[in-house]
């Protein structure tokens, strides 16, 4: 999901770097409110714990393998404003230093990584497990319906946002000049695959560590930064 | 020696060639930007300028002769910086470019994208039809993603990571947010090794996983296992920062000296950017 440069026009990649400066603000006040000196290192581990989340690679059926992003997973486990900012300091370092993700399109991927699918997520978490006390099985089930929707949603941004390119910018005589799929391919190829392959990756990852967190270590479960 | 067989359905491999591809990048990449070149002589502040100017530059232009121009120049420079173009051409093109020139295939032709033909010919028993407008989109398309990826890339080899992360805070990023990215680009390493001990560790114990679900639950508890050492190390790492001085208050060392040379570069580098999209607006 992470949209290299040059897919995406510089009004798009400005535009969406105008909509998460005030996300990246908010997101700041609100772990500086909640985060004690003590847990600033927690915000970097977390960051890096969300970076090495993709090494690990999953067995998927069909006899391949696939990894999952961990967005919603980070925010379970550390409240989704730490979450926001713990996934954006990821997505800043494989860009800068690794060229995964692009540069000029990094407010796009936060926008879809660090925001949409961290907070969507979460707060499916939050719907489903309401009222549940942490070691109950309601809350497994949570974890893995908010992973699967907001990646699935996530999924849906990037399709969108790849979709409008051709829409909006191309030459007098129909050239397009970034990503050439219109809407009506993009959205399905972004969601499609999400919806039936790596929204169920992601789900699976999830509510599998949750459930051996509620069982080892129900304090950390609980530990969130809202 | 660890050798991997090249099975996809080997979680276990994969996740061994995961951490142990992100630390031979990590390796490769001081090493490149320890060299004596013309690139990693620069000020990593007006590098870094300069880099982000060309940046903008290839994504604003419609042309793909101008980008060329500008991959021509990357190419030059990768040349002045000592760093060897076998490699820097393997690295920069074979992954996101190739993919990105897969995908962009179907636009060539008119079903996807109508237009003026250029090239008609029969494929399985269908008229194909090569529009003019979907060969320029795709060869200007892989050609600003081919010149995007190996400026980021160039920058990425020629600067030492922890000086880019620096950089950062030039550029106005706020404080907290650089100390986060600096402390979590530290760990990095240690959780990429901690990845690649937990897997060799496991496939020194049982070999191949061949049930899928039980191979789901070996990642899933080593990844919970990983974040309770992440707790646990976040704490000892605050009594480090608290034993050398730490009041709540980050600091950044800055040691950056720009020289005649860096302004000069960084003057030739906005000319070469002006030049480029003025050409690119006249056309």
């Amino acid at each position: 999901m992470h949209i290299p440069d040059g897919y995406l026009s510089p009004e798009t990649c400005v535009v969406f770097g105008a909509v998460m400066i005030p996300v990246w603000t908010v997101a700041s006040r609100a772990v500086r409110k909640t985060l004690s000196v003590r847990q600033v290192p927690f915000l970097a581990v977390g960051a890096a714990f969300s970076f090495v989340i993709m090494m690990f690679n999953v067995p998927i059926p069909g006899g391949s393998t696939g990894h999952a992003v961990g967005g919603v997973l980070v925010a379970i486990l550390l409240g989704p404003w730490a979450a926001c900012i713990a996934v954006t300091v990821a997505l800043v370092i494989q860009a800068l230093l690794f060229g995964d993700g692009g540069i000029t399109s990094i407010g796009a991927n936060c926008f879809n990584m660090a925001f949409v699918l961290p907070f969507v997520g979460y707060y499916v978490y939050r719907l489903i497990s309401s009222g549940s006390p942490v070691g109950s099985n309601r809350r497994i089930i949570a974890a893995g319906a908010g992973a699967y929707v907001g990646i699935c949603i996530a999924a849906l941004c990037a399709g969108i946002e790849f979709g409008v390119q051709p829409l909006l910018f191309h030459t007098a005589n129909g050239q397009a000049l970034y990503c050439p799929y219109g809407l009506n391919i993009a959205v399905p190829a972004m969601t499609g695959e999400h919806l039936l392959i790596f929204g169920w990756v992601e789900a699976l990852v999830t509510a599998l560590v949750l459930q051996f967190l509620q069982k080892q270590e129900s304090l950390l479960v609980e530990g969130g930064i809202s | 020696m660890y050798k991997p067989s090249h099975r996809k359905s080997d979680f276990i491999e994969r996740s061994i060639l995961s951490a142990l591809a992100f630390l031979k990048d990590a390796t490769l990449s001081e090493e490149y930007a320890n060299r004596r070149g013309f690139l990693q002589s620069l000020d990593p502040r007006i590098k870094t300028i300069s880099f982000l100017a060309f940046l903008v530059t290839s994504i604003s232009l419609k042309s793909a002769v101008l980008i060329s121009a500008l991959y021509g120049l990357c190419l030059i420079l990768v040349i002045f910086s000592a760093i060897p173009v076998g490699y820097f051409l393997m690295r920069t093109l074979l992954f996101i470019p190739l993919f990105s020139l897969c995908i962009v295939l179907p636009t060539l032709f008119s079903a996807v994208t109508p237009g003026e033909p250029l090239w008609t010919f029969h494929l399985f028993g269908i008229n194909a039809i090569i529009t003019r407008q979907g060969l320029g989109g795709a060869v200007l398309f892989v050609v600003r993603i081919a010149t995007s990826v190996s400026l980021v890339v160039l920058l990425s080899l020629t600067t030492r990571h922890s000086e880019l992360l620096k950089v950062l805070r030039f550029l106005g990023v706020p404080q907290i947010f650089v100390l986060t990215v600096s402390m979590c680009y530290r760990y990095l390493y240690l959780f990429a090794t901690m990845v690649e001990n937990i897997f060799t560790a496991i496939k020194s114990r049982v070999g191949v996983v061949s049930q899928q679900q039980q191979g789901r639950q070996i990642v899933a508890w080593n990844i919970a296992n990983t974040w309770n050492r992440t707790t646990q190390m976040s704490e000892e790492v605050y009594m480090a920062m608290l034993s050398r001085g730490y009041t709540g208050e980050p600091r950044l060392l800055s040691e950056f000296h720009a020289m005649p040379r860096d302004w000069a570069w960084l003057f030739c580098a906005l000319i070469a950017c002006a030049g480029l999209l003025y050409r690119g607006h006249t056309l």
